[in-house]
Order: C-alpha cells, then sequence, then structure tokens
C-alpha cells in the first residue's frame, strides 16, 4: 500500500474494467492485440523440501503497521478516526455507524450473514471484518476498491448502506463544535472536508490489528502453546488441503481472488473483468485471523461454522469453468478435518475489549 | 547462385532462432513477477513461465497489446508477441500484487 506504483494499478484495474468485455477468447486474435503462442509443458526443479522450521519462518508477525507515505500516522488522526468510525451520525438516519457492521464485538464484523444496510434491508454479501487491513492490498469482497481511504468512504455514501451524501456529511460535522478543532489538530491547515475524513478512519482501521494467539508464541518457540491436533492440522494446512496456496503468511491471506465454487449468483470480481472466466464468481481471499469471532463464514456468509466450511473445500463445492484450478475434492479423514478446526483455533487471539469513544457534540 | 540465395536462408534462420533463444523470460515464483519492468523490440515475444506452485491468470488491457492467458498452471510456459509500441501493462487477474511494465519499442 505504501508503495507509489499501487494508485498507478488502481487506474489500470478501471482500465482494464472498462475494455475486458473485448478480452474474451484472446489467444486465438491476431489483430489489435498481442499474439499468444502456444504453450509448453517445462520441468520445473522443486526445492528440496524446506521443513517445519522454514515453513513456520512463513507465519512470523510483522512488528510495525505499515502506514502509506500519502497518509501517515498520527495519535490525533487515529484518534479522530476513531471517534468518526463509532459516530452513528455518519449515516443519513443517524442511526448506523461503522461500527454497526465492522463491530469488536464480533471479530470487527457483525455476526450475520449477509451486512443489513439503510431501512434494515440485507445487504448482498457477508461484512468483512476490517482486522488488519492495513496490510491489506485492494478491497471490498470483489476488489472494487484500491485504498481504505477510499473503501472508508464508500458505505457512507452507498444508498443501500448509510446512504449519506459527502456535501450532506460535511455540513452536519460542521455544525458540531468540538469536531472542528479535532480536524484542524489532525490536519493542520487542511481541516474538515470528505478527503481527511477517509484519510483519518483509514488510519484507526489501520491501528485495528489482530492481537497475539497462541498460534504466534508456537511460531516463535513455545511447544505447548497449541495442542498436537492444531500442531497436525498446521501441516494439512500446508500440505495435503492446500488451504495455504491462498491463505498464506501471517494474516492467512495472499488478497487473491478464486472461485471456491459455493452456488451463488454474485459474480463478484467477475463484474470488473467480465472476459476473464477465472474472474466470475471469484471473491477476495479473506484472512483468517480471529476467525472464531467471525461465524457465519464465506462471502454470502453461507456457512455457520468452520466444521461447514472444511467440509465445503473437502468436496470442492460446484464444478464450473470458472472454479480455481486448486479446487478438487481433497478425500480428508474426520481425523485431518478435526485437525484443521484445532489448528484454525489457534488464530483467535484473547481479544481485549475496544473503548467505544465519548463522541462530539 | 542458388547457393548464396540456400547459404542466406541458412544464416537468416540461424539469425531467428538465435532471437529465439534469447527471448525474454518472467518468472512467476512466490507471487512475484522476476522483473517490473522489461524493455523489448516490437514484434518480439517475452516467455511467461509459470515456475509457482499455485495457478497464475496472466493478462493485460493494455491498448494494441490486450492477452489474457487464462489460468495457467504450475509448469506452463507461453509466449506473448508484441505488436504495438508503448507500455504494456502486465498484471495476474488473480493476484493483486502481482503487476509488471512491457516497454515496447520501435
Ligand atoms: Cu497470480
Amino acid at each position: 500500500m505504501s508503495k507509489p506504483g499501487f494508485y498507478h494499478a488502481a487506474l489500470l484495474v478501471a482500465a482494464i474494467a472498462s475494455t475486458a468485455s473485448c478480452l474474451v477468447g484472446f489467444s486465438t486474435i491476431g489483430f489489435g492485440a498481442a499474439v499468444v503462442g502456444e504453450s509448453r509443458k517445462v520441468e520445473i526443479p522443486q526445492n528440496a523440501r524446506s521443513g517445519l522450521d522454514a515453513l513456520k519462518a512463513q507465519y512470523r508477525r510483522p512488528v510495525t503497521i505499515p502506514f502509506p507515505r500519502e497518509n501517515p500516522y498520527t495519535p490525533e488522526k487515529a484518534a479522530l478516526g476513531k471517534k468518526l468510525y463509532f459516530d452513528t451520525r455518519l449515516s443519513v438516519t443517524s442511526a448506523q455507524s461503522c461500527a454497526s457492521c465492522h463491530s469488536p464485538g464480533f471479530g470487527w464484523g457483525d455476526g450475520l450473514a449477509v451486512g443489513v444496510g439503510h431501512g434494515m434491508v440485507n445487504l448482498g454479501r457477508h461484512s468483512p471484518t476490517i482486522i488488519n487491513a492495513a496490510w491489506s492490498a485492494i478491497f471490498m469482497w470483489d476488489g472494487r476498491l484500491p485504498t481504505l481511504e477510499e473503501q472508508a468512504l464508500g458505505p457512507i455514501q452507498s444508498p443501500g448502506e448509510m446512504n449519506m451524501k459527502l456535501d450532506q456529511l460535511m455540513e452536519r460535522l460542521a455544525a458540531i463544535p468540538e469536531y472542528k478543532p479535532m480536524f484542524e489538530a489532525a490536519f493542520p491547515g487542511e481541516g474538515m472536508k470528505s478527503k481527511t475524513l477517509g484519510q483519518a478512519i483509514a488510519t484507526y482501521e489501520r491501528t485495528v490489528v489482530s492481537e497475539r494467539a497462541p498460534f504466534d508464541a508456537w511460531i516463535e518457540g513455545d511447544e505447548k502453546a497449541i495442542s498436537s491436533e492444531a500442531k497436525r492440522g498446521f501441516e494439512v494446512f500446508n500440505g495435503k488441503a492446500q488451504c495455504a496456496a491462498c491463505h498464506e503468511g501471517w494474516n492467512f491471506t495472499n488478497e487473491g481472488f478464486q472461485d471456491i465454487g459455493l452456488p451463488s449468483k454474485d459474480v463478484g470480481r467477475g463484474e470488473f473483468l467480465p472476459g476473464v472466466i477465472k474472474m466470475q464468481h471469484a471473491f477476495k481471499t479473506p484472512g483468517l485471523r480471529e476467525i472464531t469471532h467471525r461465524s457465519p463464514f464465506m462471502h454470502d456468509g453461507s456457512l455457520a461454522t468452520l466444521e461447514q466450511v472444511i467440509d465445503h473445500y473437502d468436496h470442492a463445492g460446484v464444478d464450473r469453468p470458472s472454479r480455481s484450478d486448486l479446487m478438487r475434492p481433497l478425500e480428508l479423514s474426520a481425523q485431518e478435518k478435526a485437525d484443521l478446526v484445532a489448528f484454525l483455533k489457534t488464530l483467535t487471539s484473547e481479544l481485549g475489549p475496544t473503548a467505544v469513544p465519548v463522541l462530539p457534540r | 547462385m542458388r547457393t548464396l540465395a540456400l547459404f542466406t536462408g541458412v544464416i537468416m534462420c540461424g539469425l531467428s532462432v538465435g532471437a529465439y533463444a534469447a527471448t525474454e523470460v518472467i518468472h512467476q515464483r512466490g507471487r512475484v513477477f522476476s522483473s517490473e519492468t522489461l524493455s523489448v523490440k516490437k514484434g518480439s515475444a517475452v516467455t511467461f513461465l509459470n515456475d509457482d506452485t499455485v495457478p497464475h491468470n496472466i493478462m493485460s488491457a493494455s491498448k494494441g497489446n490486450e492477452f489474457n492467458l487464462g489460468s495457467q498452471t504450475p509448469g506452463t510456459s507461453t509466449d506473448v508477441t508484441f505488436k504495438e509500441s508503448g507500455d504494456v501493462q502486465v498484471i495476474c487477474a488473480i493476484h493483486p500484487r502481482m503487476k509488471m511494465m512491457v516497454k515496447v519499442t520501435e
């Protein structure tokens, strides 16, 4: 996110979205496009088996939170952002805040299958957690927003969610006297505008990081921190079940878009890349930290328990052209499934309470 | 004369084989492209080699050089020949951190 190339990539995605409809069948088209040759099979030398220690080293927690150069951390910004995040006056009804759907009480989600928006109407997808958003490369289940700053303003304006026009919101906040000095302190010379509103909320969100879990203690050498079931589950996760092909690294995601064969009509990422077969029904791979607080699971909230999630991956879901090539029946034993669940539970910390801020009047 | 023509043909053929052997290869191991930028002459090919452990979907929507390799399984190599000069932004549709620029020169 701090890389300068990031915004460029965002523009590119927009460009792809507008031109992708002509992408179908490119391998056969010569005129006005690059020419794709025949594919060849190549022998890939595999690395010597790296062993458990090398594998564990890939899961070490980072020491610092990355903040983008365009919006560096300050305590004033984070404090203002926290008040805004919990302030229901950001919605047109003054009844919903960011925290309504991304609540610390439910692992920074809402505990529902799908979110509930303006007028108590159900939304189409599960409210994603904001935990570890600081490490995200792209936002929303379908990846339609490139930065957390833009993401923060998205649901506020969305007619189905908080339904609040930004001009109207800035007028409303300007009428709350205590906000003005807070904006001035956080953004000297810039003050209150929708840009700084988004920057403050994003800065606060980046401070929401999963806490140390038993898994982290094990990674750092405490053999007693997790059970032998969980340790076996870690090996299944990285081996036979291939979960780590997508849920990789300390935050358990590489942010990739995959169709995992859930029987839903929602095309997800495919809306923005209509000519790319593998993007149909594809959704962003979520991280797995604090997972036990985050049920129900999946982009549509269709699976209630971790056991059901493992069963879904075991039978590989709906076989269709868009389904990821990584999805195939796993033939896991009952023991392997139980071990996987035991392992996943070690990713949840003893999450401390979050103090709700006193809001400006 | 005929011998000369044949000889020339052999040389041409040899040159093109030489050019083929020198084709730039972009690796994808560890879900990163092996180069961030690459310059190639218009009409020459770049080889996209999936030497990673997972499938990738390499593509570009840059005007005049659009292509989409679809799901490229590990152990697969595909050549892409760029026909228009200019900057070609190459991405993996699956992995948003994978992006590179191919600069196609006249
Ligand atoms: Cu990829």
